[in-house]
């Protein structure tokens, strides 16, 4: 009872004669619901206090004039239990809490440190999107893998040719007839055997030989010393394919294994720029959006909500107010949420436009990381409430270290971070927030690229390739349920929202007992 | 006049209920430590109605006072009542005070208005209620023609008096300024103090506090006086400088001829001495200053001497505080 904030909730008092002209006059009385009740009741009191006229009243009529009272009691009712929604005690709480907000929002957009941080935010994005369309814009060079676009004995033609026709590709005099045949240019021979995946984890056996260095198909001498002698190195049973080795549970491919030749010689340039396109989308997304903006906007804004405020003295003009010291906190917060949000929101959108326009891609655009963007916007704002809860609770518990608290724990969270991306199941980065942030962008990224395994492993049996290691580096499969990036979501987004709780929980709590000079 | 707690019961009403009777405030036996450093010293009191006076030098404990009074802080033991209920944990009763804390800072970026409006929204009304109430109260103190202005180009006494009128803006039973004069100029100074004799006269219960005698006694005759954190007196201004006849009193005039004024004030029956400091000073030294006032145009007129200056050097805090805790000890 004394602790409900609520009930002392008044009608203003000011006299009649001291209220000024400036307030707004009805014109005329709104026909809503209640007052046509209220006219109703009247014209009933009115008539049955007129003295009764002597008539004669048949039965049905008594009948129907018992029920339009009845029903007229049962709308006065109504109306009791509607009241208009102004008037009651929520939106009054309401008021309070969109003039706190309003307050809150109003306060940023006046101190300049609001503009010089979420200002280096956006050059911090600007610039990584200005090396990434650097990086797309510029071509790989397309590598030879078998070295079969390559003339080794100089006559002209190149080893892949030379093979299907069945002249010695090390010997000069021996090459096709050039009146009959035309040398293929080298780039022909390269990128000509591509990776056949149809994407379907279950199916083991898979892998096309497309240049026909391992069957020997569409060569002239099918007994050719070029073609392998042993035609099934892995060891499947099936000459000239490709195994793939899956992990049932969380349905990742762990090891790839080909046959010779076979799949040998993909498209490095569109391998590669996928791979890098991934690796930026994720890793931007997990360090750049969901640590770096996560943790640095709510350090400078979320810090002094509360603690600036005692230390300056207006606090007392918030508290001075019927509103519970809980709400104040709670209000401020939202204030910092509303300004936050969306400005996550604006350059997270930005990116993922930007890079779908210039991404790998066989559309102008390119909407397969839709999902991941979409992960990474979830993980930042609950980053930001989380982190921004527990910088502006630490600001309220100790107005004086608060800040230096904060940092460490920035520190502590980075260390997590790191951790959580080379090693997510290590129990310890459970204890922080960024290790459920980066989780929830895992969960979500699967849905975006569900064949991040297989690229890996790709890359990894290529490994003149080096890009097994960026593809690999921001990738994790879901861990907190393995294989379901669905359930594992839904728990990551509950323990953020559980430590935010929790952090204001014990803000709330603390402002309540704190005593202001 | 202040009751006594003795007077109105010991207050153990724990739910709040609008009763007319009930003090205010009332405070029993009151303590409030910062650490070693003693802010208030076991100080009982019920106050109801009225302009009061808060006296006392810097560190006195008016701010600690008034903000035990509004909640914010904790008394280090003994219990405050605010309508009955402990302001600290419950923030209800709030709807029916405005407190004007000391702390000199203001949103300088909002204007007037805003300031008052966005801060009226808190006793939940709308938009538009807030701002008719927050141009009425603006007008009242005398800010209606810089209510589009920022606070941060207002003057001083523009700054208090917007302090004000946000504490008034719910139409307030209890209004607590603490220090509103403080480095007002003289203007600002005379609307203030008729705003706050306005709201005693308009039945509303107004403690304010200050360390000069004077702004006091031009606001209000009800005073308490805190001294290091102890209550040392309380009730009327005259009656309370009326218990210290018994000290002496001087009156200091400055004229051409003070031998011969002097001359002029030796007959009065409540003249005991008279002193001459300096070639164009008089000291008149008496035990009944009222007394002594009242005759003093007269023998002034009588004698033909020109009077340049009137003086009462012990009528400030300090010299009553002095022969309070003479009185005393």
């Amino acid at each position: 009872m004394e602790d409900d904030p609520t009930d002392f909730i008044m009608e203003p008092k000011v006299p009649l004669d001291q209220i000024p002209e400036e307030i707004p006059q009805v014109e005329s009385k709104p026909q809503t619901f209640e007052s046509q009740v209220e006219e109703a009741v009247k014209a009933q009191t009115i008539a049955a206090t007129e003295p009764p006229k002597p008539m004669y009243v048949s039965a049905p009529a008594a009948v129907a004039g018992a029920a339009v009272a009845q029903i007229q009691k049962v709308q006065t009712q109504a109306a009791q239990a509607f009241r208009p929604l102004t008037n009651t005690v929520w939106s009054k709480l309401d008021r309070k809490a969109t003039a706190v907000t309003e307050f809150t929002l109003r306060q940023y957009r006046t101190k300049n440190s609001t503009w010089v941080v979420l200002g280096i935010g956006v050059v911090f994005v600007a610039m990584i999107l200005m090396f990434y369309g650097e990086a797309m814009s510029t071509g790989f060079d397309s590598v030879d893998n078998d070295g079969d676009s390559f003339d080794w004995d100089g006559d002209g033609y190149p080893t892949g040719q030379e093979r299907i026709h069945g002249t010695n590709p090390w010997d000069e005099n021996s090459h096709p007839d050039p009146e009959l045949v035309a040398p293929d240019p080298p780039e022909k021979w390269i990128d000509e055997d591509g990776i056949d995946w149809d994407g379907d984890y279950s199916n083991p056996n898979q892998g096309y030989d497309d240049d026909g260095d391992c069957t020997g198909e569409g060569w002239v001498d099918s007994e050719s010393f070029e073609i392998p002698y042993d035609q099934d190195t892995n060891g499947d049973g099936i000459n000239c394919n490709v195994r793939y080795s899956m992990n049932s549970t969380t349905k990742t491919i762990y090891k790839i294994n080909a046959d010779p030749n076979v799949d040998e010689d993909p498209d490095d340039e569109e391998f590669l720029k996928e791979s890098l396109h991934r690796a930026f989308v994720l890793g931007f997304g997990k360090i750049g959006f969901a640590f770096l903006i996560g943790i640095f906007v709510p350090l400078f804004l979320a810090t002094g909500l509360i603690r600036d405020e005692m230390d300056r003295g207006t606090l007392h003009y918030i508290m001075g107010k019927p509103i519970a010291r809980a709400e104040i906190l709670a209000y401020r917060l939202l204030g910092y949420i509303a300004l936050v949000w969306p400005y996550a929101t604006v350059l997270i959108l930005f990116t993922a436009i930007v890079t779908g326009f210039l991404a790998p891609s066989d559309s102008i655009f390119r909407f397969h990381d839709m999902s991941a963007w979409l992960g990474i916007l979830l993980a930042s704002w609950l980053m930001m409430l989380a982190y921004g809860t527990i910088f502006c609770t630490l600001g309220v518990i100790s107005p004086k270290y608060g800040l230096w608290i904060a940092i460490g724990f920035g520190v502590w969270e980075f260390a997590m971070a790191m951790i959580s991306l080379g090693a997510p199941n290590f129990p310890l980065t459970w204890l922080s927030i960024s290790h459920w942030g980066i989780e929830i962008i895992n969960c979500t990224s699967v849905l975006a690229y569900p064949d991040q395994s297989y690229l890996i492993e790709i890359a990894n049996m290529n490994n003149d390739w080096g890009s097994g290691a960026a593809l690999a580096g921001f990738y994790s499969p879901p861990s907190i349920v393995a294989g379901n990036p669905f359930a594992s979501l839904l728990i990551s987004i509950f323990v953020l929202i559980l430590f935010t709780v929790f952090a204001l929980f014990i803000g709330q709590s603390s402002l309540k007992r704190k005593e202001l000079n | 006049m202040i009751p006594d707690l003795s007077q109105v019961g010991t207050g153990e009403t724990k739910e709040w209920a609008p009763v007319a009777e009930a003090p205010h405030i009332m405070l029993d036996h009151v303590t409030k430590t910062y650490g070693s450093v003693m802010g208030l010293n076991d100080v009982s009191i019920a106050i109801k109605g009225g302009v009061t006076g808060i006296l006392g030098q810097n560190g006195a404990g008016k701010s600690t006072l008034f903000k035990l009074i509004v909640g914010r802080l904790r008394p280090s033991s003994g219990n405050v009542h605010l309508f009955g209920t402990n302001p600290f944990k419950n923030p209800a009763p709030y709807s029916r005070i405005g407190y004007v804390s000391e702390s000199e800072h203001l949103y300088d970026w909002m204007t007037g208005l805003d300031f008052v409006a966005t801060l009226a929204r808190l006793y939940g009304y709308t938009r538009d209620e807030a701002k008719a109430k927050a141009l009425h109260v603006l007008d009242f103190v005398g800010l209606a023609d810089v209510v589009n202005k920022e606070i941060g180009k207002y003057s001083k006494g523009m700054r208090q008096r917007v302090k004000i009128a946000h504490a008034l803006v719910n139409d307030p039973d209890l209004i607590i300024l603490d220090e509103p004069l403080a480095g007002c100029d003289p203007l600002a100074r005379t609307t203030i103090m008729n705003v706050v004799r306005e709201l005693g006269a308009m039945g509303r219960t107004v403690l304010v506090s200050s360390h000069i005698l004077s702004e006091i006694e031009r606001i209000t005759e009800q005073i308490m006086i805190l001294h290091n954190g102890r209550l040392l007196a309380l009730g009327n201004l005259h009656a309370i400088r009326e218990l210290l006849d018994q000290h002496p009193h001087r009156i200091l005039l400055r004229t051409d001829d003070p031998r011969g004024l002097g001359t002029a004030f030796l007959p009065h029956k409540d003249v005991y001495g008279v002193r001459f400091p300096n070639n164009d000073e008089l000291v008149v030294e008496t035990n009944n200053l009222s007394s002594v006032h009242q005759s003093l145009p007269s023998i002034c007129h009588e004698s033909g001497i020109r009077v340049t200056a009137i003086e009462n050097p012990d009528d400030n805090l300090e010299s009553l505080l002095g022969y309070l805790i003479e009185g005393r000890s």
